[in-house]
């Protein structure tokens, strides 16, 4: 169930080029892939509040991972430790769980937010992830420390070459899919998601994928965040925020139409 | 003492005056996780049309200064589907007030004709005013005597009050609104969302897929304000102000102004909470000031009689 509250900021700090890392003083109970809505101004403007995928949750308090994009963004970046934050929570529907023992999750830039979540959500479950990371470069590929151990497998790719995989992160996908079909969790740019799902659907394998949009309420009111998806009923505009923001890929990335 | 929050629209008694406006509140489920929507003077559920709508296709935001963009293009199951949601929504008590949206006037008839079969519904609030629409919706508020005939075609339908939700989108909102009086609205609501734009100077295209979109949030209300105070002049009917509306005191302002009630939007989606902080701070405001009902204060800002030294501090009534 959503709330509205008022967390403390207990951690604020820069952790890679433009992206912020801030832990909140208590939880929101949220599951993976679920998001909160933050609100950076106590003015009008900006009016709207941000989505802000949860990148941990528990009882050492309530972590976002977020990339500098607009001016809410950059507004949120200002904030310091001790300062408060209204924060309007947990939204969305989260990741699916899992029946398969092994799981492939496919991460681009920022969209690592989520999925560091699920991946240690996954991993206290037993678990083994396989955790396929790709980015424009080096500096961009950020995971918290603790997380790394618990990895079964982590591969890095990046479109410089400056660390890992020289190219798309997608192709990484393809030695852990070809004993068979394993469920893929991917969040990223828009262009990988469709990489992602279209290699996925070429192992007979379920992809997932975790949508962002520009957002208004939060809770499904204002049908303001749809997404348009291709379902067994026809076309359909899905609200990212309660419908979403995780999908079955070929729904938003339909095949064959 | 408490103050006297009951308001009358019709022959409506509203507990108080505060309701969310359609189209920022779906049919209420959404936002009844956050507190008991039987606290709401009522419920102004999703504009409704006689088949399914499946709205305008992404990107249907666009934030602006203090404002709010959109383009949902009267998304809805069909008064069918909405038929169960309404009914639930009233079998809690709440005073459901359903928004009506149509491409032509047998669209209106048809959802009136389906609703009038339940209980469910408490009165029909008009939208002849949605900017986001190819046919129908804002044309048909533009027109005094199109809105005229509107009306009296969809008064001979329903002994239910009949609120009519006006366009700021024309040269005298005060005609359009007489019109409607004329031809036996009960009251009428506005104002509708300012028809705007935004262009995204990457892709150098406008930013909504509709191109344009109904503006609402802060930076519409003095907008907002100024045509309730115009229309309540206008008029003898109940007017529902709204636009912008975020908080207990923009509320008063709009009461002081001539409206009988108020709507809340856009803030919603920043507060969940915004319609019962209204409703309190409300009450709050006529006990300080001295006021036993809510009823003194409306159009009070017209009354070039009033003490104009009253203020907040609980002295300015005598």
């Amino acid at each position: 169930m959503p709330q509205k509250r008022v967390m403390q900021i207990k951690e604020h700090s820069l952790v890679a080029p433009d992206t912020w890392r801030m832990v909140l003083d208590g939880s929101v109970s949220a599951k993976p892939g679920q998001f909160v809505q933050v609100s950076v101004s106590s003015t009008y403007d900006p009016l709207l509040r941000r989505p802000i995928s949860v990148h941990d949750d528990g009882p050492d308090g309530l972590a976002l991972l977020y990339r500098t994009v607009g001016r809410g963004t950059h507004m949120l970046a200002e904030k310091k430790p001790g300062d408060n934050l209204d924060i309007l929570g947990p939204l969305g529907n989260g990741f699916p769980v899992p029946a398969e023992q092994k799981v492939i999750l496919v991460a681009g830039g920022i969209g690592a937010a989520p999925l560091c979540y699920l991946a240690k959500k996954l991993g206290e479950a037993g678990k083994q992830v396989i955790f396929l990371f790709g980015a424009q470069n080096a500096t961009q590929l950020y995971l918290p420390k603790t997380l790394i151990p618990s990895l079964t497998a982590l591969e890095k790719a990046t479109d410089d070459g400056s660390t890992g995989h020289h190219g798309l992160v997608t192709e990484l996908m393809k030695k852990y899919l070809e004993n068979g079909p394993l469920p893929v969790y991917s969040c990223g740019p828009e262009g990988m998601l469709r990489a992602v799902v279209k290699t996925a659907a070429s192992y007979n394998a379920q992809a997932y994928v975790s949508l962002e949009a520009r957002m208004a309420c939060g809770v499904g009111a204002c049908l303001g965040c749809v997404v348009e998806l291709s379902q067994k009923s026809g076309k359909t505009y899905q609200r990212v925020c309660v419908d979403g923001p995780v999908f079955p890929g070929e729904e938003v990335f339909c095949h064959g139409c | 003492m408490a103050a006297d929050l009951t308001v009358k629209i019709g022959n409506l008694t509203l507990k108080n005056p505060v309701m969310p406006a359609s189209g920022c509140f779906g049919y209420g489920e959404e936002y009844a996780p956050f507190y008991d929507l039987n606290k709401l003077g009522a419920v102004v559920v999703k504009g409704t049309t006689a088949k399914p709508c499946l709205g305008n296709p992404p990107i249907r935001l666009a934030e602006t200064p203090a404002g709010l963009l959109n383009a949902i293009g009267l998304q809805n199951p069909g008064v069918e589907a909405a038929r169960e949601k309404i009914r639930s929504l009233a079998q809690t008590g709440v005073t459901v007030i359903v928004n009506v949206a149509g491409h032509s006037v047998e669209d209106y008839l048809k959802v009136i004709e389906v609703l009038e079969q339940d209980e469910g519904t408490a009165a029909y609030e008009i939208n002849i005013s949605c900017p986001n629409v190819s046919a129908g919706g804002m044309a048909f508020g533009t027109d005094p005597r199109i809105v005229e005939s509107l009306v009296k075609t969809l008064r001979s339908c329903t002994a239910k009050p009949l609120i009519i939700k006006l366009s700021p989108n024309v040269t005298d909102i005060a005609e359009i609104a007489r019109a409607a009086e004329n031809a036996g609205a009960d009251a009428v609501s506005l104002i509708n969302t300012l028809l705007g734009m935004a262009i995204d100077t990457s892709s150098r295209r406008p930013l909504l897929a509709n191109i344009t979109g109904g503006l609402s949030g802060p930076a519409v209300k003095p907008v907002a304000l100024r045509m309730v105070w115009q229309v309540s002049s206008a008029v003898n009917i109940p007017v529902i102000g709204m636009g912008g509306i975020s908080n207990a005191q923009d509320a008063v302002e709009f009461l002081l102004a001539g409206a009988d009630a108020v709507a809340i939007g856009a803030a919603n989606f920043v507060n969940p909470t915004v319609c019962i902080e209204a409703v309190d701070g409300i009450a709050d405001y006529l006990v300080k000031n001295g006021f036993s009902s809510v009823t003194e204060i409306i159009g009070l800002a017209k009354n070039t009689s009033a003490d104009k030294k009253g203020g907040a501090c609980g002295c300015g009534k005598k």
